[in-house]
């Protein structure tokens, strides 16, 4: 009777077998399993860097079906931006903003808090939670996509060649077919001040302080220097910001807008010393000193503060990697010299993010990294460089895409312009959040969308709409005559094309 | 806004696409979202099969269907296979009915609705495809269908307001753009006469504004100009000696290697087996056949076999590695292993077979053999000694699982010769 149960199992068995081979044959791909590289090991592409630039060249090589590898000697990938850079920072502006709100914003809605404390060591660990569960999360897709991951330094030991220098000790070397330098930037230092991350630091510093320092200078009136500024400064410190330019908020900024935007900042408590060149710097002393200079020749002062914040750019970041070694040329700021299809001197050897010209934003790289990618596998990739998005994620958010008033004004090609207002804005008015407003530059002629400059809440959200509408050469009418849905801030937006192109409902 | 024609003819490519990769799980997609009923045709069943013949409809006109109902049948000179559906829906109209001959792959062949319609009130939507006797190879086809295409799209999305004729826009108009020819009551003919500066072609509000104009000729093409001059990288002003142009070189990616099959063999003696079955024959009076035993201990061996090397873990697996909870579970997998006995041994043992000639593979042999001894249940004694002879276990597998299938063949080995009684009792 068992053997009668047993046998016609058997029996399927035996005729499943011819096709059991079939499931199983698994694709070429998956080669994670392998052990780090030796020097046999031949990868179709080799990627120096596991930043934003590395990791997406990876995981799209990964996906072309490549044989690929990234070097990455930080000991977690995501770069800069993922470890001490966009991702942190990101999580510090939005908890100090709470408890800002908190402080000073809660009373007005009905919202009446007890005692108001700030755990700066638990903000922190929230801050590490998200940066660990995001670049766990790229490992996890590196394995996912069968990328090797060799955590070591990387230099070039001849074209084809890149010694590693493993974290964990021992030397490797992998050969690729082609490689990717991708090994982006760090923050320039300020000459004869002297980095030392507790008191005089840079944003990498300025994201672990152990405790909110009474007075703050930012040397550096940037994006970076302002959005840490207005961490800092929220959290309770003096924060004074120097910058050597009339100007906030760097240079593609729209000049009305970072007006405006100075002064909300200044309303929240941050000081400006615009036109203002530090001379030098002195932290011999109990507080940092630093000597201040107008621009244009007004009297010389004095500043002193517990931290200093030097954040006047970043630079490329080449040292150890060996170009040297292969001959491949810099430009005078370091940049990595390429072509317009990221090829260096030596044809097989790419270069892509902020080691190199454009912008240095995480999505220009990550654009880059696809593009670079796409043209190794199949010839032809894409980056519309003139249609890539900035924001500034103080409060109320800087956003803006395509080209400035400035800009328009210098190349004298003629622009007309719209704005509408968030105070006139109803979803802006119920969240009692109504600073800021919608820039429009358009065409005179023919409506196109040239630019877009949004200072408000959310405006770092609502700008992928004009980046979308840029994409496509829209015109502003195209936007207004686009159902936007009510009540929402991005009727500003709508309202704003409105105002460009003939006039605006609400305003 | 794209017509449900084109919408259809997507649906088409899709199934084919779909049906190529994966011939065990047959069926079509209906997932665009269209109103009105669509058309269904004749789906491509393996990547060479160019027209087909329709053995009979499982469902009825007017019957609703929902995924995974057997359709029809379609046969093919290879072979007939079932076409299950993909999603829910309402077969509206049969075109080709049962035993009709020869249909070219994507001709029409039924006509579907979506679960919700009412199909007495749909309209059966036109053919878009030349009749199956017409229609030549199936090579043709994708550029057959994609020349009307345009036309037919930008059609249907005019139709109801302006007039019959079609535009050559690919793709619907912007709203501006549509707003100024209703406005200044431009036909098709004047829109194919302006000169679209936009990306990838597209006819832009200031295109018209210079076609009526209103605005400066040349004004749209100054803007792209600015627009694609800011669309580069500005590598002008690099302070030191440019590179060299180097010739462009595009790497080949290396080919799919096709996986190779290699054969892993173990001699196995299967003396330990024959002496239980024998103590079991005396002892109980029932007779265990050899299957039984290899059955059980191949089931037992493909328990926990460790991985193929090429294995892709899944997306669980991959997230438990890098917070390093792999090491915790059990590791192995479950293999699908049936191992060939190539060697038999001599005839005497296996005396209810027919002696034979070249290898067999028992398993077949014992499985067909079995229904036979049962009846009839005619068994020489067995000699021992005979039967220690070593029998090769084989397996032929892809390379990637070699090891996965030597420690199969390993722990077979050690269950049979070892205690192969604890497989039976």
């Amino acid at each position: 009777m068992l053997a009668s149960r047993l046998i016609p199992r058997t029996a399927v068995r035996s005729v499943c077998r011819s096709q059991s081979s079939l499931p199983t044959v698994v694709s070429p791909l998956s080669r994670w399993r392998r052990g780090y590289a030796s020097q046999a090991d031949e990868k179709d592409l080799v990627i120096i860097g596991g930043g934003v630039a590395g990791y997406v060249a990876a995981i799209k090589a990964g996906q072309e079906g490549l044989k690929v590898a990234c070097i990455e000697k930080r000991g977690s990938l995501g770069g800069t931006c993922l470890n001490v850079g966009c991702i942190p920072s990101k999580s510090l502006l939005n908890n100090s903003h709470l408890y800002h709100q908190i402080l000073h914003d809660t009373k007005n809605r009905g919202i009446e808090v007890g005692d108001v404390k700030l755990n700066l060591q638990a903000m922190m660990k929230a801050k590490e939670t998200s940066v660990t569960g995001l670049t766990k999360g790229i490992e996890f897709l590196f394995k996912k996509n069968g990328v090797e991951y060799i955590k070591g330094t990387g230099s070039f030991a001849s074209e084809n060649e890149v010694k590693v220098q493993l974290n964990d000790g021992g030397e490797t070397s992998v050969v690729g077919k082609n490689i990717l330098i991708a090994t982006g930037s760090e923050a320039t230092p300020f000459p004869g001040l002297e980095i030392d991350e507790k008191r005089v630091i840079t944003s990498t510093g300025a994201l672990s302080l152990d405790k909110v320092p009474e007075k703050m200078i930012v040397i550096g009136g940037g994006i970076i220097g302002l959005e840490m500024g207005s961490v800092w400064s929220r959290l309770g410190a003096k924060v004074t910001v120097v910058e050597f330019l009339d100007q906030i908020g760097g240079p593609g900024m729209d000049a009305e807008i970072a007006k405006q935007a100075q002064k909300l900042l200044k309303k929240q408590g941050i000081e400006f010393k615009l036109g203002t060149k530090v001379v030098t710097g002195d932290k011999s002393g109990e507080t940092v000193k630093l000597e201040v200079d107008s621009a244009k020749g007004g009297k010389p002062e004095t500043l002193d503060a517990d931290v200093v914040l030097v954040a006047i750019g970043r630079r490329p970041y080449t040292t150890g990697l060996g170009l040297e070694n292969i001959g491949l040329e810099i430009d005078e700021r370091g940049r990595v010299v390429i072509d317009s299809e990221y090829r260096t001197k030596a044809s097989h050897i790419r270069c892509i993010g902020d080691v190199t010209f454009g912008p240095m934003l995480a999505h220009k790289a990550e654009e880059e990294a696809v593009a670079a990618v796409e043209y190794i596998k199949k010839g032809y990739g894409h980056v519309n460089y003139g249609v890539i998005p900035s924001v500034m994620y103080t409060h109320p958010e800087v956003a803006w895409v395509g080209q400035n008033e400035q800009e328009l004004k210098k190349d004298k090609i003629p622009y007309k312009i719209g704005t509408f207002p968030f105070s006139a804005n109803s979803r802006a008015k119920t969240n009692l959040d109504t600073e800021g407003l919608v820039k429009m530059i358009a065409d005179p002629e023919t409506d196109r969308l040239l630019g877009c400059h949004i200072i408000g809440p959310n405006a770092g959200e609502m700008i992928a709409e004009a980046t979308l509408a840029l994409e496509y050469g829209a015109s502003t009418e195209d936007i207004a005559r686009t159902c936007h849905a009510h009540p929402t801030l991005a009727e500003a937006f709508k309202e704003a094309a409105m105002a460009t192109y003939s006039k605006a409902i609400h305003y | 806004m794209a017509s449900f024609a084109t919408a259809t003819r997507l649906t088409t490519r899709l199934v084919s696409r779909r049906v190529t990769q994966d011939a065990a799980t047959r069926g079509f997609q209906t997932s665009a979202a269209s109103l009105a009923a669509q058309n269904f045709t004749m789906p491509a069943l393996s990547p060479t099969m160019t027209e087909g013949n329709i053995a009979s409809w499982k469902i009825k006109e007017g019957d609703s269907f929902s995924a995974g109902d057997v359709l029809l049948e379609i046969e093919t000179d290879k072979a007939s296979m079932d076409v299950e559906a993909a999603e829910d829906g309402i077969l509206m109209k049969i075109m080709q009915g049962d035993g009709s001959k020869n249909i070219q792959v994507g001709s029409r062949i039924g006509v579907f609705a979506e679960p919700d319609d009412d199909i007495s009130k749909l309209e059966i939507p036109a053919d878009e495809k030349p009749s199956p006797k017409e229609a030549k190879k199936e090579t043709q086809a994708p550029q057959e269908s994609q020349q009307p295409a345009p036309a037919k799209a930008a059609g249907g999305q005019r139709q109801p307001k302006s007039g019959p004729k079609a535009p050559p826009q690919k793709y619907p108009l912007y709203p501006s753009v549509e707003h100024l020819v209703k406005e200044h009551k431009l036909d098709e003919s004047a829109i194919s006469d302006m000169t679209p500066t936009g990306p990838g072609g597209r006819l832009l509000k200031g295109d018209v504004l210079a076609y009526l104009g209103t605005v400066s000729p040349n004004r749209p093409e100054e803007i792209k100009a600015r627009f694609v001059h800011n669309s580069h990288l500005d590598l002008s002003n690099i302070k030191i000696a440019a590179p060299k142009e180097a010739p462009k070189k595009a790497t080949k990616t290396t080919e799919v290697p096709i996986p190779e099959d290699s054969v892993v063999t173990l001699p196995v003696s299967l003396a330990a087996v024959i002496e239980v079955q024998e103590r079991i024959e005396k002892k109980l009076g029932t007779f265990l056949p050899l299957s039984t035993f290899i059955a059980r201990a191949t089931e037992l061996a493909n328990d926990e076999l460790p991985l193929p090397s090429n294995y892709r873990p899944t997306a669980d697996e991959l997230f438990n590695q890098v917070l390093g909870l792999d090491k915790v579970g059990p590791k192995g997998s479950r293999g699908r292993y049936l191992p060939q006995i190539s060697a038999l041994p001599k005839p005497s043992f296996t005396g209810v077979a027919p002696k034979p000639k070249a290898k067999v593979d028992i398993i077949d042999f014992l499985a067909s053999q079995t229904k036979k001894t049962t009846s009839k249940p005619k068994r020489p004694s067995l000699q021992p000694g005979i039967s220690t002879t070593d029998n090769v276990f084989s397996l032929t597998v892809p390379k990637a699982e070699e090891k996965r299938a030597q420690v199969f063949l390993q722990k077979v080995k050690a269950v049979l010769e070892a205690e192969p009684g604890r497989l039976v009792l």
